[in-house]
């Protein structure tokens, strides 16, 4: 059992020289979670994903306390946007290094990296760094799963 | 001559790596102290069992039981509750919300370390101020500058404070008595040239003002039962300190009993609570004890103090105005805990040529305290505030601070100036 059997072949991405804004637009339009950054040579260079582009969302106080249970209302940060020029930036300002594993991965380690580093989606790539797939949780969890059927055919 | 040239020099290099930033102020002291040691043992004039006499117990043993204290009390959310309450009580006006903030983080900071109370009361400053949607720059300097400031009217509210009672012998309440009322008239003129200095972002309009009225302070706190009792022991501690002459025992000895008091009846988790002992600041105080020592032993400090006597031949009343002036300046560019560390062998080599030095320790204290307010380096407290509005959207720069930084100071120390001359003969006793 290999990723390369259970992973989306179609990935939506995003070239180094774009926007944050315009990586925000195909998270939005297409209503994903996480985004590769690709290089000319459509290698993984980075991963921006929905909770970086929300970062310039968030207020500075989130990230200086603990809990947030006190504050009953954000008040002005509720109405503050970030500035066209945060927007403009490159994507690679607020990219995060990729975890990703090649097309022969073994799914249950694919799996435990994921649980490690707390990760939804998984990029594949190719043995030269090419993107060539991507694999959600459910994707890789749910072909764990499917193999307890055969256990019980085997009774 | 070799030895007291080479010990000075080691000792000047350390305060110049210090001020340059180049290498930990820690590392720095342990390397300064070493080097004076292996100094000392080749040229003869300073031994190991000198150089362990030079540190003060009585100055480390009470930062290390009032940080404690602190250690126990920060983890249970009782400083986050009162900043919320505080924020709350100013109805979300800005010169209410500058002056309520600052006075908090004052009276925190008289009794406990200034550092911690900042680190601890900043973040709900910028919460507070982000929910109005106003900038948190000026209140967040607002609360290092008037927790400096604050600091110097106690015994523990200051490190140089500390020292500087050790080594003259006062007692908590000779701080109560003379540098307590200099402090409030600083403070109060500190406070006015804070909204002159800010007045365009006072003005602003605060927005959401009933967001700020919705926080709910109760729900910030974490461990009601811990703070309660260090509060208690805290209480019992400040209580004793008063009694210090009567009972005849150092501030040390109450702090480091109130710790163990505290620590038995909190039982915290113990190797998380010696993790946040700044264990670097009291190795910085013993290798600065022991560069000091080297620099008496050789003899270096001496001729300062003769040439010191030489030169000047004014009246203790303006030496003593001259002193605050200098020790501010010297304190606005380095750590003002070197400064102070050196400059009291200074002092008491003075008293053997027959001058009075009781005003001069306290020209020291008003001096090393008001003087870390003039630059962004000036104190810790600076830096804390500074780096963590980098976070928000109008970060704190150096330049930003200076412009404002200095004529505080300048304040502050013409305020200590101008006392110091009137209530000269109080401060003499």
């Amino acid at each position: 059992m290999i990723i390369r059997d259970f992973m989306k072949r179609n990935v939506f991405y995003v070239h180094k020289n774009a926007t944050i804004f315009d990586a925000a637009e195909i998270v939005v339009n297409r209503h994903i979670g996480l985004l590769p950054v690709l290089d000319d040579a459509e290698r993984l260079i980075g991963v921006v994903g929905l909770k970086d582009l929300l970062t310039l969302e968030m207020p500075a106080f989130f990230d200086l306390i603990s809990d947030v249970d006190f504050v009953h209302d954000f008040g002005a940060v509720e109405t503050s946007h970030p500035s066209q020029e945060q927007l403009m930036q490159p994507v690679t300002s607020i990219m995060q290094p990729a975890t990703s594993v090649e097309e022969n991965c073994g799914l249950l380690r694919a799996y435990a990296l994921m649980l490690k580093r707390n990760l939804h989606d998984l990029p594949v790539v190719s043995s030269t760094g090419k993107l060539v797939g991507i694999a959600s949780r459910v994707d890789i969890g749910t072909a764990i799963l499917a193999t307890w059927k055969n256990i019980k055919d085997a009774q | 001559m070799w030895s007291q040239i080479a010990s000075a020099a080691i000792f000047i290099i350390c305060l110049w790596l210090i001020f340059s930033e180049r290498l930990n102020r820690t590392i720095v002291g342990i390397t300064g102290a070493m080097a004076v040691l292996i100094l000392g043992k080749l040229q003869g004039f300073y031994t190991e069992s000198q150089a362990i006499q030079a540190v003060d117990f009585n100055t480390l043993g009470l930062l290390f039981g009032m940080m404690v204290l602190i250690a126990l009390l920060e983890p249970t959310g009782f400083f986050q509750y009162l900043a919320v309450w505080t924020g709350k009580l100013s109805r979300g006006k800005p010169v209410r919300l500058l002056v309520l903030m600052g006075a908090i983080t004052t009276v925190l900071s008289m009794f406990l370390d200034n550092v911690t109370t900042v680190v601890l009361i900043a973040p709900i400053t910028i919460l507070i101020c982000e929910i109005l949607g106003i900038q948190p720059a000026p209140y967040l300097m607002a609360e290092a500058i008037l927790s400096n400031t604050g600091g110097v009217s106690t015994l523990v509210g200051d490190p140089p404070n500390v020292i500087i009672a050790s080594a003259a012998g006062f007692t908590f309440n000779d701080f109560l008595i003379h540098a307590l009322p200099v402090v409030l008239v600083a403070w109060i003129m500190v406070v006015f040239t804070l909204r002159y200095l800010f007045r365009r972002e006072l003005s602003a309009q605060p927005k959401n003002i009933e967001a700020l009225l919705l926080l709910n302070p109760v729900e910030s706190l974490e461990d009601w039962r811990a703070a309660r009792r260090v509060l208690v022991v805290l209480g019992g501690a400040i209580l004793l300190f008063f009694l210090q002459g009567v009972l005849d025992v150092s501030p040390a000895f109450i702090a480091l009993c109130a710790a163990t008091v505290a620590l038995l009846w909190v039982q915290p988790d113990i190797r998380e609570l010696l993790k946040r002992i700044e264990w670097s600041i009291l190795l910085f105080f013993g290798a600065l004890f022991v560069m000091v020592g080297a620099l008496e032993a050789s003899g270096a400090l001496n001729i300062v103090v003769s040439t010191l006597t030489q030169i000047i031949h004014i009246p203790p009343m303006w030496f003593g105005v001259i002193l605050i002036w200098i020790v501010s300046i010297l304190s606005a560019v380095v750590d003002n805990i070197p400064i102070t560390v050196a400059m009291i062998p200074v002092i008491q080599g003075l008293e053997t040529h027959g001058i009075n030095i009781t005003p001069l320790w306290w020209a020291l204290a008003f001096g090393a305290g008001f003087g870390g307010n003039g630059t962004l380096i000036g104190s810790t407290a600076n830096i804390i505030v500074a780096t963590l509005s980098e976070k928000t959207r109008t970060p704190i720069t150096a330049q930003f601070w200076n412009q404002r930084g200095l004529p505080v100071m300048i304040v502050s120390c013409s305020v200590a100036s101008i006392m110091f001359v009137m209530i000269y003969p109080l401060l003499s006793q």
